[in-house]
């Protein structure tokens, strides 16, 4: 007993494991929880013992939710933040709800709780079922014909398939996501693999656009119909380019110097262009990431030109950006910034570039106003009230990463920073509803 | 001591204790790199206690359950990395008085111990039979292959020179000069692979984060906490012997032998430890092909020039 006592108190003073389903409006929260020493997030729900939903998470995901919930180690807990109420609460039958502006300290009062016994473990929430009867077919009982190519309990086996080289491989049909930690919020595909190779990708719809929400705070959306201060986009730019190289950065293994990004991204201001400038030339220098994101996701230009694509058209040489025609920045002076890679490396380049010319740009905005006229250049891109950049990126996604290594096409889709969420807000649909 | 040793019961202590400690500051050291790179300030408390504190959460966890894993191999795979390390460690020589193990054929011992992590880390990935976890062995696999020759023949260039296989004859042979400046290639080489045998930071394909955790995906418990302490010891031994075999092992003035052999150790414990926090993962396929066009040709220059100096 004297053990046991001991070793639940040290692990109730652990870093809380938890793995997190970011719905609407919890994009930036979520990443910032890499910003406190208590909490430490995971890749997969098998590490967690705290699962948290925040913001509003839509249907598809919260089904995954369940899912992830049910592999979870006991003890495990539930924590809800910002969440609509009666959706979560009719699916997790005892969930403990956050309040205030971070979800932090609620997980780790959970966990504490959870450690010292306060608190049980929550119950599986499904059935523990095989997902499809055993069907003792073929000569193996493997469920099909021939030694391969069955789906013993629904599981699809490896089967022999014709290589693009002429090899026969073996190719391993596998769903990913949208809880997949490799790939950005929401997205799922099915995917067949040979070997470390992406044979076939086929993208699976949007979760959020299950139940598309309004994103009236974001400042690129007010600045659709009203003018908006420059000083609060480009700081707000600056803030999401630093986020998307955070993401970039923690995908290769870099968790450290993506926290030094996040941190920097919640206090950007025009004094920090400086600190960002210097943080951009170390994370960018050739023995951090630029050898091995060299040649890595590239896309032909042809294919992103005219496509509004922002700081991925931008690192492939073309000066695309809303705001060159904006007189307001023309007054103070902005050129579009390019790079010639077009691979990853240029991209998290260029985000570091673009973010130091946002702060600069706020720096000396003077209470300048930009937008109101329908089309803004947001830090993805040119953004409307039906069109995302992520939308249109979207499209090139399934040729940009079959054929390519898995490490490759996970680096590659990071590069593109795609925002679900945005695509979802944005299309066709809900730009009927008026802002 | 050549090959005498000392009593099993001895050695197993020894060793335990050694890998013990080893492990412990693998993790005090990964915390204090880790907040100083991310920019936080260091709380000695919490970087000393922490290690503790996350092993006594790892050990009051449920173990990972999958649908129909080999639970034997499951269980198996961080007990025989966790004896590799015990086995490529006993074989480095402490002190000229001290060493666990020092058969006339150390050099070979360690190289199969650094040969059988690939077997490890396979059955780690196979046993929970699970997508990312196979996913993550496999990527070993072909890693694993191409960095053995050159790990190989840098190790295989320190044994001319002492003319012998035994680990503390490769150590003595350096009395007058240490092997990192006779065999200037040698070190480098070693410490880029050895990276990869423990699979850590840049070279840590198996266990990515493109890959949700690769093979421990699906580790929880006491099973995740083994394995995480079983790379650490297997980080410990690389960087005792790449002490003993390129810088001089005991050899130093003023301190005493096991001193000056811990310091070199924690120096290279601390190199290979940073990479995780400065460098990004590696591409498979690059590394692959620069260990075959790149690594293993400049270990042969290294051999060469290594038996040219004995002419």
């Amino acid at each position: 007993m004297g053990v046991r006592a001991t070793l639940a108190r040290w692990a109730a003073a652990a870093p809380v494991p938890t793995f997190v389903v970011a719905g609407f409006g919890a994009r930036e929260a979520a990443q910032d929880l890499w910003l406190d020493p208590r909490i430490v997030l995971v890749a997969a729900p098998r590490q967690a013992s705290v699962l948290l939903l925040a913001g509003d998470v839509p249907e598809p995901l919260l089904q995954a939710a369940i899912r992830a919930h049910d592999v979870m180690p006991a003890p495990r807990a539930v924590v809800a933040w910002r969440t609509s109420h009666r959706a979560v609460t009719e699916r997790f039958p005892t969930v403990a709800v956050a309040e205030g502006p971070q979800p932090a300290e609620a997980l780790v009062a959970v966990h504490r709780a959870l450690r010292t016994g306060d608190q049980t473990s929550t119950p599986p929430i499904l059935a523990d079922v095989d997902p499809a009867p055993w069907r003792g077919e073929g000569p193996y009982g493997q469920g099909g014909s021939g030694m391969t190519g069955g789906v013993p309990y629904g599981r699809p086996m490896a089967t022999r398939e014709d290589d693009r080289d002429g090899l026969t491989l073996d190719a391993l049909p596998v769903p990913v996501g949208p809880l997949f930690a490799g790939f950005p919020d929401g997205l799922s595909a099915r995917i067949t693999f040979k070997g470390d190779l992406v044979h076939r990708f086929e993208l699976q719809p949007n979760p959020f656009a299950a139940d598309p929400q309004a994103d009236r705070d974001d400042p690129f959306v007010r600045a659709l119909a009203d003018p908006v201060p420059i000083a609060e986009l480009e700081v707000a730019r600056a803030r999401e380019l630093l986020r998307a190289c955070a993401r970039t950065l923690h995908l290769q293994g870099l968790d450290a110097l993506a926290v030094r990004a996040i941190a920097l991204a919640g206090r950007a201001g025009p004094g920090e262009a400086a600190a960002v400038r210097r943080l951009g030339r170390w994370v960018t220098a050739r023995w951090c990431t630029a050898v091995q994101l060299r040649r890595v996701g590239r896309i032909e230009p042809a294919a992103l030109d005219g496509l509004g694509v922002g700081p991925v058209a931008r690192a492939a040489g073309l000066a695309e950006d809303v705001r060159t025609d904006d007189p307001a920045y023309r007054h103070l002076g902005f050129t579009a910034l390019t790079q010639q890679g077009n691979d990853a490396a240029a991209r998290l380049a260029q985000r570091f570039d673009e973010a130091v010319q946002a702060l600069e740009l706020a720096g000396r905005a003077d209470g300048l106003r930009a937008g109101g006229n329908g089309a803004v250049e947001g830090p993805r891109g040119r953004l409307t009230a039906d069109g995302s950049p992520t939308a249109r990126l979207l499209e090139l996604v399934p040729e940009l990463v079959t054929g390519r290594e898995w490490g490759d096409a996970t680096a590659a889709l990071a590069s593109l920073d795609l925002d679900l969420r945005e695509a979802a807000s944005r299309s066709a649909d809900v730009a009927a509803d008026p802002l | 001591m050549t090959g005498q040793g000392v009593h099993p019961m001895v050695a197993v202590t020894l060793i335990g204790g050694l890998l013990t400690v080893g492990v412990y500051i693998v993790a005090v050291l990964d915390a204090t790199l880790r907040a100083l790179v991310a920019g936080h300030p260091l709380q000695v408390g919490s970087v000393l206690t922490g290690p503790i504190r996350r092993a006594a959460l790892l050990a009051t966890t449920a173990s990972g359950d999958t649908e129909r894993p080999d639970a034997q191999g499951w269980a198996l795979a961080p007990a025989l990395l966790a004896g590799l390390a015990a086995v490529a460690l006993a074989t480095v020589p402490l002190t000229p008085q001290v060493s666990v193990a020092d058969p006339s054929t150390g050099f070979v011992v360690f190289s199969a111990a650094i040969a059988f992590v690939m077997i490890a880390v396979f059955l780690h990935g196979w046993s929970p039979n699970s997508p990312w976890p196979l996913h993550g062995a496999y990527r070993y696999g072909a890693q694993a292959l191409a960095f053995q020759i050159p790990f190989l023949l840098a190790m295989l260039a320190t044994t001319l020179p002492a003319e012998s296989l035994q680990i503390g004859e490769i150590v003595r042979a350096q009395e007058p000069l240490w092997n990192v400046v006779r065999q200037p290639l040698g070190l480098p080489l070693y410490l880029v692979v050895g990276v990869g045998v423990s699979f850590w930071g840049p070279l840590n394909l198996p266990d990515a984060a493109d890959l949700a955790g690769g093979t421990t995906a699906e580790s929880s418990g006491v099973g995740a906490l083994l394995w995480q302490v079983a790379r650490a010891a297997m980080l410990v031994a690389v960087a005792a012997m790449g002490a003993a075999a390129f810088l001089g092992g005991w050899w130093g003035p003023w301190l005493p032998a096991p001193v000056w052999m811990a310091l070199k150790t924690l120096v290279l414990l601390a190199a290979l430890v940073a990479s995780r926090h400065l460098i990004a993962r590696v591409r498979l396929e690059r590394f692959v092909v620069i260990c075959w066009v790149v690594l293993i040709p400049l270990a042969l220059v290294n051999v060469f020039v290594a038996g040219a100096w004995l002419l």
